[in-house]
């Protein structure tokens, strides 16, 4: 073993490394990070393996009927798990969709959620979820809503030195998702992607959405998806609906598409998405 | 010279430096001349360097080779024997599914996983098995037909 790689036996001696040490980073499943330090795009004193913590393992159901998902979990862990049922199944459709299959045995929801590229996949259905975000710290633990775990591009409410411990997503009434991720060819990061769950309550069934690589964030209105209730067959509402999400939007120019481009989908990729779960596309 | 680290490659223990961020890729190639693994794009895209880590493909460039001590390392070196590798090999020479050759040890670790999953795999998922797998000289087709024909041979 070599000075440089440390395996740390718990979170809390994890962190305390991650703290006292300057320019160490946490290794979760490599896939990013490995690619940025063979790039030189960083260039880390030491890494801290976050491997064989057990706590940041697997997933599972609270009695609470919340379902944790620790940071170690594999993206082929989560889209081939039986515990996601209902609202939850979006991360699995998610996880699905993630770059290729040996990547999907390496990548850790707990690595995408630290490195906050934003058009990673997850970022969309936990936001479209109402997830909330487990920290470890130095100073101990704390939970961050997902609404508020993105900051900037690529920053994250993480302090140096914390960790992401797991992804939490509350009890959700049952309702069809669908993950749709606008791609150039399968297996690249999205152009624009597109979380979808339907939520029926007494007033009528409206559209929870995120909508991913179109700023820092992804994109969501609560405001707007009330005023869309009921209105998921009306195509003038699912189209203000999308106007105001796309008011949100802050797209980059990229190899990926142009800002403008991406603008342009947005409206339309929820439409579509929105068609295909209420089965208007099918009529 | 930071003290060494003992791999399982091919079956065989072998004991590899450490220091830095050192890849399994690297290892492989720079201190056992375990050539199969390509450096191709060194960033996970390419799959030229896609190896078998007990059993599942996985990106040896993107590989920390101090995770990988206890572990089953495979490459096509040490597949020689296996009755996948061995259809999969017979179906490229037939099919024609080789041209270069650089993706080729890459490709052949992703469908001998699939192969070993899945025995009866339609097109569909052999693409999707080798969707991270890149070839410049765009011999996709051949390449899905030998991989087709290797699960049938492989069931008869």
């Amino acid at each position: 073993m070599s000075a440089f790689v440390r395996h740390p036996a718990s979170v809390e001696e994890a962190v305390g490394w991650l703290a006292s040490i300057p320019g160490a980073l946490p290794i979760s499943g490599g896939a990013s990070l490995m690619a940025m330090i063979n790039a030189r795009l960083v260039e880390p004193s030491c890494l801290v393996n976050l491997e064989r913590l057990e706590e940041l393992r697997g997933l599972s159901l609270q009695a609470d009927g919340s379902l944790r998902i620790g940071a170690m979990t594999r993206h082929r862990d989560i889209a081939g798990s039986a515990l996601l049922v209902g609202a939850h199944v979006l991360l699995r459709q998610a996880a699905a969709v993630i770059a290729n299959r040996p990547v999907r045995n390496m990548g850790t929801i707990g690595g995408a959620l630290g490195h906050a590229d934003p058009a990673a996949d997850y970022l969309g259905p936990l936001r479209c979820l109402d997830a909330e975000i487990e920290i470890a710290g130095r100073s101990g633990r704390r939970s961050v809503p997902m609404s508020q775990f993105i900051l900037g591009w690529y920053e994250t409410a993480l302090a140096p030195g914390e960790i992401v411990v797991a992804a939490r997503a509350p009890p959700l009434p049952a309702g069809a998702t669908l993950y749709r991720k606008v791609a150039r060819v399968s297996g690249d990061f999205a152009t624009i992607s597109c979380a979808l769950r339907l939520e029926e309550d007494g007033r009528g069934t409206t559209a929870r959405a995120a909508i991913g690589a179109c700023g820092p964030a992804p994109l969501r209105s609560e405001t707007a998806e009330e005023l869309l209730r009921g209105g998921l067959g009306d195509a003038e509402a699912v189209a203000r609906f999308g106007a105001a999400l796309q008011a949100h939007a802050d797209p980059i120019d990229d190899v990926r598409g142009s800002a403008d481009y991406r603008l342009k989908l947005i409206p339309r990729v929820l439409a579509s998405a929105i068609a295909e779960l209420t089965g208007a596309d099918r009529g | 010279m930071a003290e060494g680290l003992a791999l399982i490659v091919n079956g065989k223990i072998a004991r590899v430096a450490v220091g830095g961020a050192k890849t399994l890729l690297s290892a492989l190639r720079d201190d056992l001349r375990v050539l199969s693994p390509k450096r191709g794009c060194n960033q996970g895209v390419c799959g030229s360097c896609t190896v078998l880590i007990d059993g599942e493909p996985r990106r040896a460039c993107l590989t920390l080779v101090e995770r990988c001590e206890g572990v089953d390392v495979r490459t096509v070196e040490g597949l020689a024997n296996d009755k996948f590798m061995q259809a999969l090999q017979r179906a490229f020479v037939v099919s024609g599914g080789v041209q270069c050759g650089f993706c080729t040890p890459g490709v052949l670790a992703s469908a001998r996983a699939l192969l070993a999953e899945t025995p009866a795999p339609d097109e569909g998922e052999v693409k999707a098995a080798l969707s991270g797998n890149l070839c410049r000289c765009t011999g996709y087709r051949t390449i899905v037909e030998a991989v087709l024909a290797a699960a049938k041979e492989v069931s008869l």
